[in-house]
């Protein structure tokens, strides 16, 4: 049922030189559903993530979003067909305050835009520190910051690069909930995670990825016990 | 509220100083006058690419150039009036900015600032060579100049200008979205800002008054020649006059101007030989010591607005 995904990923090849960094690579998302993507360091998954927002142009394969293509577009196009994403590496605008960082990214009217980044400001506890120069934030608030840049623009489709990485447990926790209150408002979300606590509670099916190719794909529960996973992470 | 009334009566003063000072002021005050206008505009311009996108301009004299020849030639061989060639100017330096941004805006770094210090080379190379159109390397040389006060006007409206759409460029999403170039292309581009559209409006900005002021330019020097409009140290000046000031604030060109021309011809009337020398350390030592420039650090140290 290809056209019941959100987000359709066929075949996609991405080779660097002699490096075949995803390699025939097929994985379907459907709407309002968390989904994992894991795998060693290496494997492809900020790769994939870069293939479908447009950073870097895959050489093989189709992407579609919603039923259209979208490999080929510049990640502009991509993220104004309602994909947001955030990045492993936090890159907020470090010279922007916390609020002009939210204000940049939206294509509404100023007055509501923000309202809008107040209120995901106040939901990450972040507005006593909205004047401050983004730069001059500690690396969890800049990274619960990038995160509410994504939803300043509204996205049907999420992707989470490491969200957790960084962030103390309060906030986590209250991140979690928060990713999960998006999947009820209908979001999809994807989100690459190394901590397995937050993919087994969070996600409802997994895609494991190595050296570039997907070896196995599930419910959380019996990714765990795959042994083509177990080996991917342990060794043989 | 009271600051910012305070700010806008010194700024409603000074305005009112520099309308009335070609009456009471020497000719010497009125012609400095004109080339610190000269300057805050030039450098206001290079803020609008380079602070604000954070792509450095190696090149921006080219537009001053194209622009004092356009003028030159629109008064000499049209027998247009100054004001009118001057303004004309802006169109072709538009042109070329068009031309060559639209390409060079995609390299990133110090191969974007290498492209257009190229590109100030090849347009000097051939406004000499196309020797009888442009009087080659000797240059056109324009009707001699009779009052030098209306210059002074149209200087200081064109600096007046930079300013004032720097500061509507600021306090709009415009200019945030310029900013976030500079910070982060890539994560402005993925957040869906088309970069590469506002690169080229932010650089043909910046091109226009160049050109305007080039056009106005050769009328004051009655004189153009590829030397006297196409020097790399004109770039150099408006880089380090916009980064004294204080890259992409509203003011900072203007106070970078300002405080190096009086600087600059304080020590070259008292020191000839050694005063490049005293200027190159004082551009060290900016650069080392507040690479935000002065606007730039007491912005971040009175957590001033943006709009300064």
């Amino acid at each position: 049922m290809p056209d019941a995904s959100i987000l359709d990923i066929r075949d996609v090849t991405k080779r660097f030189g002699g490096v075949t960094a995803v390699n025939r690579c097929s994985l379907a998302l459907t709407p309002g559903k968390i989904y994992g993507l894991i795998g060693p360091n290496g494997s492809g998954k900020t790769t994939l993530f870069n293939c479908v927002t447009g950073i870097e142009p895959r050489d093989e394969g189709e992407i579609r979003f919603k039923g259209e293509r979208i490999d080929g577009l510049k990640p502009h196009q991509v993220a104004r067909r309602g994909i947001g994403r955030t990045f492993q590496i936090i890159r907020v605008f470090p010279e922007l305050t916390a609020l002009e960082n939210l204000l940049v990214v939206t294509r509404e009217p100023f007055e509501t835009a923000r309202r809008k980044a107040q209120e995901l400001l106040k939901f990450v506890t972040l507005e006593r520190l909205q004047h401050e120069y983004a730069g001059n934030l500690s690396y969890g608030q800049q990274k619960l910051l990038e995160f509410i840049r994504v939803l300043m623009t509204d996205p049907e489709l999420i992707l989470l690069d490491e969200p957790a990485a960084g962030v103390n447990r309060t906030l986590l926790n209250e991140l979690l909930a928060a990713i999960a209150r998006l999947r009820d408002q209908g979001k999809t979300i994807l989100i690459v995670e190394h901590d397995m606590k937050v993919v087994m509670g969070l996600c409802e099916a997994v895609f494991v990825l190595d050296y570039g190719e997907k070896i196995a794909e599930g419910p959380p529960g019996v990714i765990q016990t795959d042994e083509r996973v177990i080996e991917a992470y342990f060794g043989r | 509220m009271s600051p910012m009334v305070g700010a806008l009566s010194l700024l409603l003063v000074i305005l009112a100083g520099l309308a009335v000072l070609p009456f009471f002021g020497s000719g010497y005050v009125v012609s400095f006058s004109i080339q610190v206008f000269m300057w805050m505009a030039l450098a206001g311009s290079w803020n609008l690419i380079s602070g604000f996108t954070g792509y450095v301009s190696f090149g921006h004299v080219a537009f001053f150039g194209v622009g004092a020849y356009t003028g030159a030639l629109l008064i000499t061989k049209a027998g247009w009036h100054w004001l009118l060639a001057g303004l004309a100017g802006s169109l072709p330096a538009a042109a070329l900015a068009l031309v060559i941004g639209y390409p060079c805006l995609r390299l990133k770094g110090p191969y974007f600032a290498i492209a257009m210090l190229g590109l100030n080379e090849v347009v000097r190379a051939l406004v000499s060579y196309f020797e009888g159109f442009t009087g080659g390397g000797s240059g056109v040389s324009l009707p001699p100049i009779l009052s030098i006060v209306p210059v002074y006007y149209a200087m200081g409206a064109v600096a007046m200008a930079v300013t004032l759409l720097t500061y509507r460029i600021i306090t709009c999403q415009f200019g945030l979205r310029l900013l976030s170039i500079r910070e982060d292309e890539m994560a402005a581009e993925v957040m869906g800002i088309n970069t590469a559209r506002l690169k080229l409006y932010a650089f043909l900005l910046s091109a226009v008054f160049p050109g305007i002021v080039g056009g106005f330019y050769a009328w004051y020097a009655s004189h153009v020649e590829p030397l006297s409009v196409f020097p790399l140290l004109t770039t150099i000046t408006m880089i380090i006059m916009c980064l004294f000031g204080g890259k992409g604030t509203v003011f900072g060109p203007v106070l970078g101007a300002g405080l190096l021309s009086v600087f600059q011809e304080l020590v070259w009337a008292r020191f000839l030989f050694v005063h490049q020398a005293i200027f190159g350390a004082l551009i060290v030592g900016v650069v080392l010591l507040m690479p935000r420039g002065i606007l730039g650090v007491l912005q971040e140290r009175y957590r001033l607005p943006r709009t300064i």
